[in-house]
């Protein structure tokens, strides 16, 4: 386990928030109904106890964002780890985290990629990206690509063109195991709020101090150089061109 | 591993661009230094000679990174306008107006010197002094800003020092000086009977002597500080301490870039410094110590692009 | 608060009241909708949508389609299916592909060249059919129509029903194969001789302990992924325990609460011993010896419970799991633990797949799992193994007078291979073409199937295959240029299941039925024809039209005669809803228990066997006369499970474990008189495959597998699949590989009996010592450029992902070389999980 496995509580986390964005009103947990034109702030929990692994998710992402051969916006790595027969293989689902602060966002000369103010998703306005790639070296979780087809920065957008019209993410509703949750963490009643909530979660690399809205729930944070200078065996697989985790 | 998604065009690219910069800063500098310029003699020759190199390089470099540009790739040709629609505070929309204010300054520079027989107070006199003191600080911005460029991302532990940026100034001014010392020796008159430079190449020889130890030390430092951190700052430096890029780093930039010139220069300049003695250089010599500046701060540039994508954020 | 369970709860209580219209699901405002509408990514229009199912795998779940731009663009899972609940696996999302393949096949293809050459000529659908009708009319003619051999491998529903029952059975042939002993049949088989039905569902929703003996639930299965969604929310949601025997760590195992590593064709041993913890530890009272009552256990079909009792205790007595971790490898004390974990669960369900059939001893491996489900009352009870509940469909028969059809005896296998392979014996049938013995087909159809790489003996197969003189025509019905329609002589191309109709049936894990119908999104592609649409052509251009025309037409019928479907507005209903359950439906458990009424047995023609306590209809048994059917008996009368009625148990008549495919009685038999009397052991016994015992001590086992995002060889054309699994490297322990000298990543070979493959080795800890596993989705060399880097004969160039095959030249290779075509000596089934191979550094 690295020790980077950290434990985000709502009320931290909402502290964060406030003082990360002018966005968020509320600072308690048991706030009353919020305010209607209230801004949104869109995240996922992934809950890795019921992921199992099956990839599902990628090649949904990849029918509904028609994304090209050798490219992901999601995908799963599989951890395995252990010494016979003593194994254990866990899975981590990987995706844009829409950093509450993205650095993808703050170095981009062009302003083509921005957090929506309305519900905090972070995305890239291909008409005015000039493919520049820094937000693809600035991004501390290997999320972005340039796309093939058009030249410039993708990335999952939490399928914006399904969340805009009130459905959830095409990865979300085809997960076997239940096990990607996705709302408004500003409605305290949301199940992303309330799971967030309740569980301890984790989130990835967060001493990045992106602020990452993806949580997730018992993930194994294993790291293959750890484990290695514990003389532990642990294989990573990320079924993708780039075969190792980035 | 992970992908290299700047390759060489960018790799040339902040060689380049540092080198036009280093040139045009030395030269803007040296025409200052001698009194504005006012005289005539070696600081204006050794100017004019940076002057006229300084936006070739800049400009055939950013001609290279917008070669590198997804939707160049991608057929879109004038997509790159956007950069300038915009200005904000990413290190490159920044970079890019610096870069594209010093590409101006420095044709404008460069035109003041264009004449038949330049000279100390002729007709382009104030635009030349003008252009001159915005050539110092524009040429320090876009060398100082490739390395800011690079440095401002937590995500790329290799690149994410101050120390970065300091170390691409040098360098660039470095292989500023190196390009205009090759420059004078391939094209300049300056040669006598023997086969030897005359003493004007001191100043040029020494300041690049002081810079590449000054060089050395950042260089020091870079590691010292890496080197002594955990983490993945660590785990990257492993790339330049025992990995992929060790033998590139240590025998071609530090050894072949850093060590060999300033021994050669050394070997030259150590007599006119400590003993007053005539400055005599073989113009052979002189080609190669600029040569192998100039090899040093291409190889710096590929080592750290290259070190910097293949390396990354350890954990998860 | 709305939270994930309720949500579900809601959806399935809209889809239940049968409101809940293809976009309608009312939830709170601020939850984002779950699906089931689609807008564009490029106009933000929304998408045309249309209700469907899937077919990559044969669980066929309810999905929906979407379409723009009259192409297939997305398939979503059908959120009103009781069954799947809308959720929908790797494979189904990947269905996208095989629509949009840029090397399907687009028109009749003929031959030119020599057979496997490559060469073919593009032929009208009228000159295809006209020669093909040509050669069917003069078999017929000439009074063989058993010369026509039909072999299909995924063949259900509608499909089956118009082209076997229909259009086949009307033309007269019986030589007809299926692929059922390459893929579940022993299983089948074994279920056959104990509970009478084929198929087992487990009911994941109410069970507190899973035991599973190879199965790969989480990433394969024949009803995937509406059991593995449950399984899911069983261990997340209630913390079921389960426990997973497998020779490797599968998902399936990983996600597990315990993976227990186990020998590979040792799973007997295993359930063997637990039976004996169940019995010699009484742990068998209570649920267990109540269900004895139904079970039979002795020759004596009406023995007490307590001679059962005794009878199974003697029996398991020389099962110790000290015996059996010899065999297994398994501890005997955690093989007492969970045994003791298990049969005090309650509910609890043992479940099991081909890891545990695909073997010499399977049969048995499959019948004692039925017996320790049985002694521990876990069968058919909710939270149990059960009985598959399915829809009952109505539909057009075809012509009334059929003849008595024909066949040549290639099915089987040869003579005494199998002592009863009810489900054929597939992967031996171009054996037994070769053979000759049988006799030979002049006409040989495939039909989603592929026997070239499916089976065994690869070679073998393509030899056989290739030659004219076993084998004079050749016909595949194929979307795609597979390695088997590249030897085909002419190839007729059905558009693949997205652009397809039919009703649909497969069973429920809730044991309620649900009916459902595909429907096509799009036309089909370029001249690609439902070869439903083609049998019904080829019945009229035979004089013997089916009345019906097509394949719609056939499904539009089906809904009208179904009354259940009808009742709610027939075939209009299930083009716009796609799934129909009754809502007042109770959940099916515990059928055998139901009292058969006195007027059914006491009818005239019905009568009770004395010697099995049975009830059955001499009449329907095609007997003459009462006299004739009490001389014969039950049991000695061919089919007569057909004509079965009920089981007399004391002094009542229950419906029983009803008979389907052997002349069973109306118990759960643990006990089989016709297997004894075919002199198999009649209870569950310890055998082991002679080359096993034979083995040296450097040998290994290979194994094979399935993986999540992978089809057989069926899918690996769909780029995002085979971007996600596109090579299957040799598994390997590290013990086994340091002895070899095999690092990660080598290139090792393997020989078996019959030949020896070069693949790269997988060298990790997450598989048993003595054991290789590869799975058999890779190493094509045919089906398109996704999967081979070879474009089909007609293969166009309008994907522009075609220049983005990073895998290229990196395909991973097929296991079935050297995979020997070894049948289970009892069911006939295919053996994939027992090769002995040597394995040595490449
Ligand atoms: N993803 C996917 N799903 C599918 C299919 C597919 O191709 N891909 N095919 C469908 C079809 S037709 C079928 S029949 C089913 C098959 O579904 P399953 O039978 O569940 O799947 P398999 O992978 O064939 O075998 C199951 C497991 O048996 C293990 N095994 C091998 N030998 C032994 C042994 O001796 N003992 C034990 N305990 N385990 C052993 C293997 O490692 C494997 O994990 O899946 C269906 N669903
Ligand atoms: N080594 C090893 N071998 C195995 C197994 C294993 O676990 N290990 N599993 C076995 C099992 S369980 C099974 S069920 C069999 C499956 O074996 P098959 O029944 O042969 O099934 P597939 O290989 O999936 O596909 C057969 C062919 O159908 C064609 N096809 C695809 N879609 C369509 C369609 O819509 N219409 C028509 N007409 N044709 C279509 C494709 O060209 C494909 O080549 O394989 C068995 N083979
Ligand atoms: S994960 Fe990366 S791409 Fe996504 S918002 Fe954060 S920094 Fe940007
Ligand atoms: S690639 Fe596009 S989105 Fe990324 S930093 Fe450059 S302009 Fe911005
Ligand atoms: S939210 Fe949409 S874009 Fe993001 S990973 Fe899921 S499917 Fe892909
Ligand atoms: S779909 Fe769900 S269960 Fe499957 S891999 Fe993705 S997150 Fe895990
Ligand atoms: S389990 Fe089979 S039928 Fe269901 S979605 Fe997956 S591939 Fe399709
Ligand atoms: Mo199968």
């Amino acid at each position: 386990m690295s020790e980077s496995k950290q434990q985000v509580s709502r009320r931290d986390f909402i502290k964060k928030m406030a003082t990360g964005s002018a966005a968020v009103a509320t600072t308690t947990v048991s706030s009353v109904a919020l305010p209607a034109e209230k801004n949104k702030r869109y995240a996922m929990v992934i809950d890795t106890r019921r992921c199992v692994g099956c990839q599902a998710c990628s090649v949904a992402c990849k029918t509904e964002n028609d994304v090209p051969l050798g490219e992901t916006r999601n995908w799963v790595e599989y951890i395995e780890k252990g010494e016979f027969p003593n194994v254990r293989r866990s899975f981590l689902p990987r995706l844009c985290n829409h950093c509450e602060d993205p650095q993808c966002v703050s170095v981009c000369p062009t302003g083509a990629t921005y957090k929506r103010k309305e519900d905090g998703i972070v995305v890239v306005d291909s008409d005015v990206c000039i493919g520049c790639k820094y937000c693809i070296q600035a991004c501390p979780y290997g999320m972005r690509f340039i796309n093939p087809k058009t030249g410039t920065a993708d990335k999952c957008d939490f399928c914006l063109h399904r969340v805009e019209k009130g459905l959830v993410p095409s990865c979300v509703n085809t997960c076997q195991g239940r096990a990607r949750i996705f709302g408004d963490l500003n409605d305290p009643q949301s199940e992303v709020s309330q799971l967030v909530a309740t569980n301890a979660t984790t989130v990835l690399r967060p001493e990045m101090g992106t602020g990452p809205m993806v949580f997730y729930i018992d993930a194994d944070h294993t790291d293959e150089r750890d484990a290695e200078k514990q003389g532990i065996y642990v294989r990573i697989d990320t079924h993708r061109r780039q075969q190792k985790r980035v | 591993m992970h992908e290299l998604t700047w390759g060489l065009p960018v790799i040339l690219y902040l060689f380049l661009g540092g080198l036009g910069a280093g040139a045009g800063a030395v030269s803007a500098s040296v025409l200052l230094r001698s009194g504005g310029g006012d005289q005539a003699g070696l600081g204006f020759k050794i100017a004019r000679c940076g002057a006229l190199i300084a936006p070739i390089p800049v400009i055939l470099g950013t001609g290279l990174i917008v070669l590198e540009l997804g939707t160049f790739q991608a057929g879109n040709w004038f997509r790159f306008i956007n950069l300038f629609k915009v200005i904000n505070l990413s290190p490159m929309s920044i970079g890019s107006w610096v870069l594209g204010l010093f590409i101006m300054v420095s044709l404008v520079y460069a035109y003041t010197f264009l004449k038949a027989d330049p000279h100390p107070g002729d007709d382009r006199h104030q635009l030349r002094k003008l252009s001159a003191w915005a050539m110092v600080i524009l040429g320090v911005g876009v060398a100082l800003y490739t390395g800011i460029l690079l440095g401002a991302m937590p995500a790329r532990p290799f690149w994410n020092s101050p120390i970065l940026a300091m170390l691409f100034l040098v360098s660039a001014l470095s292989t500023g000086v190196a390009v205009i010392l090759l420059g004078r020796s391939v094209f300049g008159k300056h040669v006598d009977k023997e086969g030897k430079t005359t003493s004007d190449a001191y100043l040029l020889a020494s300041s690049d002597m002081l810079l590449i130890g000054f060089e050395i030390l950042v260089i020091f430092l870079f590691i010292m500080y890496s080197h002594l951190t955990i983490g993945s700052v660590k785990v990257a430096m492993g790339v330049i301490l025992g990995g992929e890029l060790t033998t590139l780093f240590w025998f071609g930039f530090v050894f072949l870039g850093l060590l060999l010139p300033i021994l050669i220069e050394l070997k030259y300049v150590i007599p006119t410094l400590l003993f007053q003695k005539q400055y005599e250089i073989p113009r052979s010599m002189e080609v190669l110590v600029s040569v192998l500046v100039l090899i040093g701060g291409f190889l710096l540039r590929y080592v750290v692009v290259i070190a910097g994508q293949i390396t990354g954020s350890i954990g998860i | 608060m709305l939270n994930r369970r309720n949500f579900m709860k809601l959806s399935a209580a809209s889809a239940t009241i049968g409101l809940c219209g293809a976009t309608v699901l009312t939830q709170a405002a601020d939850l984002p909708e779950w699906g089931n509408k689609g807008y564009s990514r490029k106009t933000g229009r929304e998408r045309k949508m249309v209700p469907s199912a899937c077919y990559q795998c044969v669980t066929r779940c309810p999905n929906v389609t979407y379409i723009e731009d009259d192409r297939i663009v997305k398939i979503e899972g059908q959120l009103n299916s009781i069954r799947s609940e809308g959720v929908m696996c790797a494979k189904g999302q990947g269905g996208v592909n095989q629509a949009n393949d840029p090397d399907r096949i687009l028109y009749p293809l003929r031959r030119v060249g020599k057979r496997g050459e490559g060469q073919w000529k593009r032929v009208s659908w009228d000159e295809a059919l006209t020669e093909l009708s040509g050669r069917l009319k003069k078999l017929k003619d000439e009074g063989t129509p058993e010369k026509f051999m039909f072999h299909y491998g995924r063949m259900k529903s509608s499909t089956s029903k118009m082209v076997k029952s229909a259009f086949l059975a009307t033309y007269g042939t019986g030589t007809i194969g299926n692929h059922t002993s390459i893929c579940e049949g022993g299983k089948w088989v074994a279920q056959e001789f104990t509970w009478g039905g084929h198929f087992d569902t487990w009911d994941f929703d109410n069970t507190r302990f899973v035991l599973n003996f190879g199965s790969n639930a989480l990433e394969a299965g024949t009803n995937h992924i509406p059991t593995s969604h449950r399984l899911i929310r069983a261990m997340a949601e209630r913390n079921v325990r389960m426990v997973t025997f497998d020779v490797r760590l599968s998902n399936t195992a990983a996600k597990s609460s315990e993976w227990v590593p186990i020998k590979p064709g040792t799973d007997l041993a295993v359930v063997l011993a637990m039976c004996n913890v169940v019995m010699s530890e009484d742990l068998y009272q209570g649920d267990g010896e109540a269900f004895l009552k139904y079970c039979k256990a002795t020759r004596d079909n009406f023995a007490s419970v307590e001679e059962k009792v005794a009878a199974l205790k003697k029996h398991f007595a020389q099962y110790t799991a000290e015996w059996a971790e010899k065999e297994s490898g398994v501890s005997a004390s955690l093989i007492r633990r969970i045994a003791r974990e298990f049969a005090t669960a309650h509910p609890a369900v043992v479940i099991s797949y081909r890891g545990a059939v695909a073997h010499y001893n399977g049969n048995d491996t499959e019948r004692a799992i039925q017996t320790l489900a049985s002694i521990t009352g876990n069968i058919d009870n909710p939270g149990g193994r059960c009985k598959a509940v399915g829809p009952k469909w109505k539909y057009p028969h075809g012509p009334h007078d059929k003849p008595k059809a024909r066949k040549l005896a290639l099915m089987d296998g040869p003579k005494g291979a199998a002592v009863s392979p009810n489900h054929h014996m597939s992967h031996n049938i171009l054996k037994m073409i070769k053979d000759g013995s049988a006799g030979r087909p002049e006409i040989y159809m495939t039909y989603t199937y592929t026997p070239v790489y499916a089976n065994g003996e690869v070679q073998e197969n393509i030899d056989i295959l290739k030659d004219e003189s076993l084998i004079p025509f050749f016909v595949s019905i194929n979307p795609f240029y597979d390695e088997s329609a590249a030897l085909a002589d002419l190839i007729l191309p059905e558009p693949p299941y997205p652009e397809r109709w039919d009703w649909e049936d497969m069973v429920s894990p809730v044991q309620i039925a649900e009916y459902y119908i595909r429907q096509p999104g799009t036309k089909p592609l370029g001249e690609t024809r439902d070869f439903g649409d083609v049998v019904c052509e080829l019945a009229e251009r035979l004089d013997m039209p089916l009345g019906f025309k097509t394949k719609k037409e056939f499904v539009q019928k089906s809904c009208e005669m179904t009354p259940l479907i009808k009742a709610v507005g027939g075939f209009e209903y299930m083009k716009k809803q796609g799934v129909y359950h009754d809502p007042k439906a109770k959940p099916v458990f515990f059928s055998y228990m139901k009292e058969v009424p006195a007027e059914k047995y006491e009818q005239e023609t019905v009568i009770l066997d004395d010697e099995t306590g049975v009830y059955w209809d001499w009449k329907k048994a095609h007997l003459h006369s009462e006299e004739e059917a009490i001389k014969k008996g039950y049991a000695h009368t061919k089919k007569a499970y057909k004509a079965y009625v009920g089981q007399l148990i004391g002094n009542t008549v229950y419906s029983g474990f009803k008979p389907d495919k052997v002349n069973k009685s109306g118990y759960m038999e643990l006990y089989s008189n016709l297997l004894e009397d075919k002199g198999v052991p009649p209870l569950p016994t310890w055998t082991k495959a002679p080359e096993h015992e034979a083995m040296d001590t450097d040998d290994l086992i290979m194994t094979t597998y399935k993986v999540a995002t992978q089809i057989h060889s069926r899918s690996a054309n769909c780029k995002f699949l085979t971007e996600l699994y596109h090579k299957n490297p040799a598994w390997i322990n590290p013990v086994e590989a340091k002895k070899r000298n095999i690092a990660d990543g080598d290139m090792i070979k393997v020989k078996s009996a019959i030949g020896e493959i070069e693949i790269e080795a997988r060298v990790t800890p997450a598989i048993n010592l003595g054991v290789l596993a590869i799975s058999h989705h890779c190493g094509h060399w045919q089906y398109g450029r996704y999967a081979s880097g070879n474009k089909a004969p007609t293969g166009q160039d309008n994907d522009p992902d075609l220049d983005r095959i990073w895998w290229k030249g990196d395909q991973g290779e097929h296991p079935n070389w050297i995979i020997a075509n070894a049948p289970d000596p009892v069911n006939g089934q295919m053996r994939w999980m027992d090769t002995v191979v040597k394995v040595r550094k490449a």
